[in-house]
């Protein structure tokens, strides 16, 4: 892995150039809406959603049957399990069953206690970033299945969400032809805001680089309007909910 | 080049447009679908008139404090380590993106949908300095291969059948493929997998920019954009200065309203919020990060009390489904980057040229289908009349539709800001409808009128008219051919079923 370019003087060059440029451009903006520059934080009075849909929560078997209708609806597949154990099972089927060569699995506690290396003796079983000299993002490009942590998922849009982290890469639940996420169904809510609350409260220098909601397959529809699924993105999807995610 | 910088009128545009029969149908069962399956994801949902008015009082707000929002926004981005640069016009824009590009020693670039990069002809621009451009959602590669313009925002293609797309597709391939949707497909994927692990910049336009935080957003079904966010190491994001909105929490609006309006989907597939580069032990992502903010035109419409409306547009592209005339004549007749009647007022705004411009505000019906499907109740129909009247007040505009024009500017000066367009648009037609329909070239609708019959306008408000007008469009003379019919009654199926649209 190379480190970020260091800002070089061509960089700071444009960074002089750009801070002074935003100074004329704030200035004309102001000006053109007749007024001063506005410097402190204005009031807001309708931040976020309307406050009666802030009320609105589902009951979890509620919120897991309108995820579940949400995502087969845009052509994800939904399983429920009692425990990791049985997601283990299922992952190990259905990757026989898919004749899955190679795997690709977020480096995360979760997901090492699957076992799949074990599982699977005749797959390729790799973590994402174990080795710091590999190129992941081809590495995933060639993996047949990419297996991750779902951080939280949305009942009322069929969502899960990934983040990213040095141990769980964007490309693992993007490039593989197929995506399995691992849902504890502690971590589903009913609404977007509940999630996206979250991103505010952490603040700004908190947040990963990456946060990614994934309603279902990926899919285009510009063949005559055919739908077509799978061009860029995993064109199976598994959502994986676990009832109970404890390591026992 | 577009059509209109030809040199052909919206009219000449149009003729072509109507001459050509699949577009026609293409055109019409496209945006029947995705109109309908607005219509029915807004009605699932539910209070949408509450969403509506929500969405537009918080696009208001930031616009009305666009200064601070902004800095805020560029600030964040700078302390996330993104390189934030502002551009006054579009040659300025281009100019920032090729130094970036000669900077990365770049040979291609992949590129994901993003209006602005059309309105700054960046395809052109990277080509002239031996850069590769590369469009990688599905229906731009083809029109990329096929070296034509989008004729819809939300699905560019709709004017080529499949067997002209695996034409194209066979001659990239160097081999014949068949006119078959997942051949064709399974050979785009192959094909632009290489071109993204391959590529030295990614670049992608920005639905939102979330001021608090200096992350951009945005929505997608196919996952290229996430690829071009991902995989190479340079990232360009092309931003109007007007997509900013304040928090996360504001974004849930957002992605309630451009999701249902654009294809009646709950959520695209993908929503992405990108912060900053790639953090140092991340094995993916962008090493540098660059945003490009642009105004272009757009600060004209600032302070503008007829036009400022127009910065809180999330382009979502369902003005233009609703709309009869597009339905009717397809995005090409607009000539702009941008159609229907979010493109026939924004595009001469932004360039502040009447001139070039004054035919195309003339290709509507002012029935306000737009305004009523605009999920941040831009009142679109208003600004048409605005338009005209600038037009004649130019100079523009000839003899009878200066007459015809009177009527307007007489109540405009009784009540400064008139609301009920289609009161006006009544008096300008008084003299010319004959038996409920208008023949005579004059008023407003002159153009339109000289291949077109069309229908008086209501004397019952729009409200009233809109449900006319749905009627009007289900029993619209040009049948439908039977094969595309067939798919979209299948996928009107589907979605009662799910209620996923597209
Ligand atoms: S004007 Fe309104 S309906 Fe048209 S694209 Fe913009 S937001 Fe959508």
């Amino acid at each position: 892995m190379t480190n970020p370019v260091q800002p070089d003087e061509w960089l700071k060059r444009l960074e002089a150039r750009s801070r002074a440029k935003q100074e004329t451009f704030m200035d004309g903006i102001a000006a053109k809406l007749g007024r001063e520059r506005v410097r402190t934080r204005p009031k807001h009075p309708f931040r976020g959603a309307p406050d009666f849909w802030k009320e609105f929560q589902l009951p979890i078997e509620d919120r897991i049957r309108q995820f579940t209708a949400n995502f087969e609806a845009a052509g994800g597949h939904v399983v429920r399990v009692k425990n990791r154990a049985e997601a283990s099972t299922f992952i190990v089927d259905k990757a026989s069953e898919m004749s899955a060569g190679s795997i690709l699995i977020n480096d995360e506690v979760e997901l090492s206690t699957l076992n799949l290396a074990s599982s699977l003796p005749d797959a390729i079983v790799r973590s994402w970033n174990e080795d710091q000299d590999e190129n992941w993002r081809a590495v995933a490009s060639r993996s047949d299945i990419g297996i991750v942590m779902a951080d939280y998922a949305a009942a009322y849009t069929g969502s899960l969400v990934v983040t990213s982290s040095p141990a769980k890469g964007r490309s693992v639940s993007l490039l593989p032809t197929v995506l399995m996420a691992i849902v504890p169904v502690d971590r589903m809510v009913t609404r977007l805001g509940e999630i996206l609350v979250r991103f505010d409260e952490a603040g700004r220098e908190q947040l990963p680089a990456g946060i990614h909601f994934i309603s279902g397959p990926s899919r285009s529809a510009d063949i005559e309007n055919d739908l077509t699924i799978g061009v860029h993105g995993p064109g199976i999807v598994f959502a994986i909910l676990v009832d109970d995610d404890s390591d026992a | 080049m577009s059509a209109a910088e030809k040199g052909q009128t919206v009219k000449e545009r149009a003729r072509d447009a109507l001459g050509n029969d699949f577009l026609r149908s293409a055109v019409r069962f496209t945006t029947e679908r995705l109109r309908l399956g607005k219509k029915l994801a807004a009605e699932e949902h539910g209070n949408w008139d509450d969403w509506r008015e929500r969405g537009r009082q918080i696009r208001l707000h930031t616009i009305a404090h666009l200064d601070y929002y902004l800095n805020e926004f560029a600030e964040n981005a700078r302390a996330n380590g993104a390189h934030v640069h502002f551009a006054d016009t579009a040659e300025e824009a281009v100019a920032i993106s090729l130094e970036i590009a000669k900077h990365a020693s770049a040979k291609s670039v992949v590129k994901s949908k993003s209006m602005v990069s059309e309105e700054l002809h960046l395809n052109q621009a990277l080509d002239s300095i031996g850069v590769e451009a590369i469009e990688t959602d599905l229906g731009e590669y083809i029109i990329q291969l096929a070296n034509e313009t989008p004729s819809h925002i939300i699905i560019p293609a709709i004017h080529k059948n499949r067997h002209q797309i695996a034409g194209l597709l066979s001659r990239e391939a160097g081999e014949d493929l068949p006119a078959d949707t997942a051949v064709l497909a399974g050979f785009v994927r192959t094909k632009l997998r290489e071109k993204f692990l391959a590529a030295d910049i990614g670049m992608t336009g920005c639905n939102f920019a979330i001021a608090e935080t200096g992350s951009m957003v945005l929505f997608e079904n196919e996952g290229n954009a996430r690829m071009v966010t991902t995989v190479p190491k340079t990232q360009i994001t092309l931003m109007g200065m007007e997509r900013i909105i304040p928090s996360w929490s504001d974004l849930e609006v957002m992605a309630t309203l451009l999701p249902r309006s654009a294809t009646g989907q709950k959520l695209t597939v993908y929503m992405s919020g990108i912060t900053g580069p790639r953090r140092e032990q991340d094995a993916d992502g962008p090493d540098q990060m660059h945003i490009i903010i642009i105004d272009n035109g757009r600060s004209l419409q600032l302070g503008d009390p007829e036009f400022q409306e127009l910065l809180n547009c999330i382009r979502c592209g369902a003005c233009l489904n609703a709309c009869p005339v597009y339905r009717h004549i397809g995005g090409h007749a607009y000539g702009g980057t941008y159609s229907g009647p979010i493109g026939a007022v924004l595009t001469p705004a932004l360039k502040k040229n009447v001139a070039e411009w004054d035919d195309i505000a003339n290709a509507s019906s002012l029935c306000g289908a737009c305004y009523e499907a605009c999920p941040v109740k831009i009142p679109l129909h208003d600004m048409l009349v605005y338009l005209r009247r600038r037009k004649v007040e130019a100079g523009r505009g000839n003899k009878a539709e200066t007459l015809g024009m009177k009527g307007f500017s007489v109540v405009m000066g009784n009540a400064k800001r008139y609301r009920n367009v289609v009161r006006l648009g009544k008096l300008g037609q008084k003299l010319v409808v004959r038996n409920g329909e208008i023949r005579a070239r004059i008023g407003p609708l002159k153009g339109w009128n000289t291949y077109r019959v069309t229908p008086e306008l209501p004397k019952d408000s729009f409200r009233d008219r809109w449900s006319k007008v749905e009627q009007e469009l289900y029993s619209e003379s040009a049948p439908m051919n039977p094969e595309v019919a067939d798919r979209l009654s299948k996928l009107m199926d589907q979605r009662k079923n799910g209620g996923h649209g597209q």
